[in-house]
């Protein structure tokens, strides 16, 4: 292997691993304000690409432009299914974690179904953007572009996601209501309204990470699913609830992913990260940034 | 609530129901045949499924109305053997997952009562599938799932009339033989291929035909299936920069290893495909761009219109379906369900034992299929030797067949991005 291969694979690993982390932090904030593991994350990473699919359809506007609209189409569908099923699934008197676990499992289910109902299994794919297909070439190394800017729209999106949680009103009812939900009720924020927009919030993140990753990867009625599984094993790894654990996470199990499949055979290329896993819930069950 | 009324009427629409259910269960018994179908109606491999169903019911269309058309089934309307019987089939999705096609083959027997079975792309499904079938004395026709390992398992009631990946792949080398010999340089393969018994088998046979017929595998890579990125895995074929790409991979990873090599800056010498992704249509419509020149392995080619008039007639009725021409794995699809329909007739019964008896006894000349095998005549592991692949290349965005050279209709380009 020469330096030259380790480098292409590590600055690959590196911008796959910013993608997983913006894919995970949606997942991540969830659960970190209201204890909900979001199992149709997935289903909304693939609603977000046959939206951006649809927009680019519709408008002939390059995916890239189409990104904000595509954020603020899936802060509306993540309310949405805050409203219309999770806020029901968290009023039952039993077993609130199986009935959540089931709700949100039932509703990747149907966003498939529909999914597949309304789009076909076919494979869709963007063509002739401005990204597409371009690479950046340094010293025999190459990125491709969308990729690139994909990475950098990651790293903006956690600035943003850090003044949000920092700077604004909204932000610090956020965390209140993540450290004591009680509490907020009896200074009278709105659990209910908070929660809402804490979904919204989740899915908009993941909508950025699907409208990037539409300019690049095909779209399918079942092309969330790996990624999912990814981005729950980034979250993890961070520590529930941590955005910045997620950050961390994301380029780390990019990085291992990527390295793995250079060392080992790579149909084991998993193996890296969930041996990462187990270790750090052996050594660190909170997660590498976790409260817990 | 119900009143009482309602209840009156509802009981009354139950009991005529009832009444003409009986009747065409009746008549179901000497006029229809139900025949069992395993395909991923959803899932990664959804498409797959959904094309197979087009391509099942224009072979349907074929065998239950007159079609004056010198193929198996196809003359007469229905089953003349049956008096005449239409024959039905009844869909069930496997997802790809070979626990769910074990478990809905044991459905389709047992609640559904079908004759036999037609399935199921995943040679991993086949397998199970067929394992199932064969406990209970019921014929399954592995249209489209080519794993050599398929029919080495002494069935009785397993049939393939199409070929395999052993003669595939040893087409595959018959065809770098005869540039070798012609003066090209090829002295490197690499093999990349998805980790089910799909791409696994396919590697075995090639690995062993390279190392038999002198070639060097200069980098051998099994890779996970639905991954969500190749970027190592492109690395390291690029690294290796083999004379041929030899890859055996579904749509999905098809997809992603074409991109992300244009993404790595990695041109191919030769792409020579183990089909299955690369003779999806998905694929082509995707990335085609960067494919002009492969060649894949195929069992069809629907350039044979010009030579045989059935070929053109059959992709007529199977486009107006499913919009498209018909490719390696729909007119195996097809072929596979006259073929069965063939046998119905001749075995006069819908009994197992009887259709595969009937089955055994097939044999049918390549001119009255679609495809550019020699005959359909089954050997004793149920396997169709006679099923000569060919090789078809992708130029000006579509599929010419170039080898062997009795039924090419172009000589090769060679190397893939000469032109």
């Amino acid at each position: 292997m020469t330096l030259q291969a380790l480098l292409q694979v590590l600055a690959s690993g590196l911008l796959m691993g910013l993608i997983y982390a913006l894919i995970a932090v949606g997942l991540s904030l969830i659960f970190g304000l209201m204890d909900v593991v979001n199992f149709a994350h997935g289903e909304f990473l693939m609603t977000a690409m046959y939206a951006a699919f649809g927009l680019w359809l519709l408008t002939t506007l390059d995916p890239i432009l189409l990104a904000p609209l595509v954020t603020a189409f899936l802060f509306a569908f993540g309310a949405l299914a805050y409203m219309g099923v999770v806020r029901h699934a968290m009023r039952v008197d039993a077993n609130v974690g199986m009935v959540q676990i089931f709700a949100t499992f039932g509703l990747a289910i149907l966003i498939q179904g529909v999914a597949q109902y309304f789009f076909t299994p076919d494979y869709r794919s963007i063509t002739g953007t401005w990204l597409g297909g371009r690479t950046v070439e340094f010293a025999g190394i190459f990125l491709p572009l969308p990729q690139i800017v994909g990475g950098l729209v990651s790293v903006a999106a956690f600035g943003g996601l850090y003044l949000l949680m920092s700077r604004t009103d909204f932000g610090k009812a956020l965390e209140a209501t993540r450290e004591d939900q009680g509490a907020v009720a009896l200074v009278g924020i709105d659990r209910n309204r908070v929660f809402t927009l804490g979904w919204g919030l989740g899915a908009a993140l993941v909508g950025l990470a699907g409208a990037v990753m539409a300019t690049f990867y095909y779209i399918h009625p079942q092309v969330g699913g790996p990624f999912a599984l990814i981005a729950y094993v980034t979250v993890a790894l961070g520590g529930f609830g941590s955005v910045f654990g997620a950050l961390a996470a994301g380029l780390i199990v990019g990085l291992v992913e990527a390295l793995t499949a250079m060392i080992f055979p790579p149909a084991l290329k998993s193996i890296g990260v969930y041996s990462l896993y187990l270790a750090v819930v052996f050594i660190r069950p909170s997660g590498l940034f976790g409260r817990l | 609530m119900f009143n009482r009324r309602q209840v009156l009427l509802g009981g009354a629409a139950a009991v005529s129901l009832a009444s003409t259910g009986a009747a065409t269960r009746a008549f179901a018994q000497t006029k229809e045949i139900t025949i069992g179908v395993i395909y991923p109606m959803s899932g990664a491999s959804a498409q797959v499924g959904v094309d197979a169903r087009h391509a099942l019911e224009t072979a349907l269309e074929l065998v239950n109305n007159a079609h004056d058309l010198d193929l198996p089934a196809a003359k007469a309307a229905g089953l003349a053997g049956l008096g005449g019987a239409k024959i039905r089939l009844v869909f069930a999705d496997h997802q790809a997952d070979p626990q769910k096609g074990r478990a809905e083959a044991e459905r389709l027997i047992t609640q559904e009562k079908v004759s036999a079975i037609v399935g199921a792309f995943h040679s991993s499904v086949s397998a199970t599938v067929s394992a199932t079938t064969e406990r209970y004395g019921v014929p399954y026709i592995a249209a489209d799932s080519s794993s050599p390992s398929l029919h080495r398992r002494n069935m009785r009631f397993f049939f393939r009339p199409a070929a395999h990946d052993e003669m595939f792949s040893a087409a595959m080398f018959d065809f770098l033989d005869a540039q070798k010999k012609a003066g090209q340089k090829i002295d490197t393969v690499g093999l990349f291929f998805e980790d089910t018994i799909f791409g696994t088998d396919s590697s075995n046979v090639q690995r062993k035909l390279a190392t038999e017929r002198g070639y060097k595998v200069v980098s051998d890579i099994k890779y996970r299936a639905n991954t969500p990125s190749l970027t190592s895995e492109v690395q390291q074929i690029k690294s290796a920069n083999p004379d041929v790409l030899l890859p055996s991979s579904y749509t999905t990873d098809a997809i992603l290893l074409v991109k992300t090599m244009g993404e790595l800056g990695y041109k191919p010498r030769n792409i020579l495909a183990q089909a299955a992704g690369f003779s999806e249509k998905a694929v082509f419509d995707v990335v085609g761009d960067r494919l002009g020149g492969l060649i894949s392995r195929a069992s069809f080619s629907v350039d044979m219109a010009a030579k045989r008039k059935s070929v053109g007639v059959v992709n007529d009725l199977f486009k107006a379906r499913a919009g498209k021409d018909l490719n390696d794995n729909t007119s195996r699809q097809l072929m596979a369900l006259l073929i069965l329909a063939d046998a119905i007739d001749r075995a006069k019964s819908a009994e197992g034992p009887a259709i595969r008896d009937a089955l055994a006894a097939t044999d049918i000349p390549g001119e009255r299929t679609i495809m550019p095998w020699a005959r359909v005549k089954f050997g004793e592991d149920g396997q169709n030797p006679h099923a000569d692949p060919v090789l078809i290349q992708y130029v000006g965005g579509k599929f010419v067949t170039v080898f062997p050279s009795a039924v090419a209709v172009a000589p090769p380009q060679w190397p893939m991005n000469a032109s």
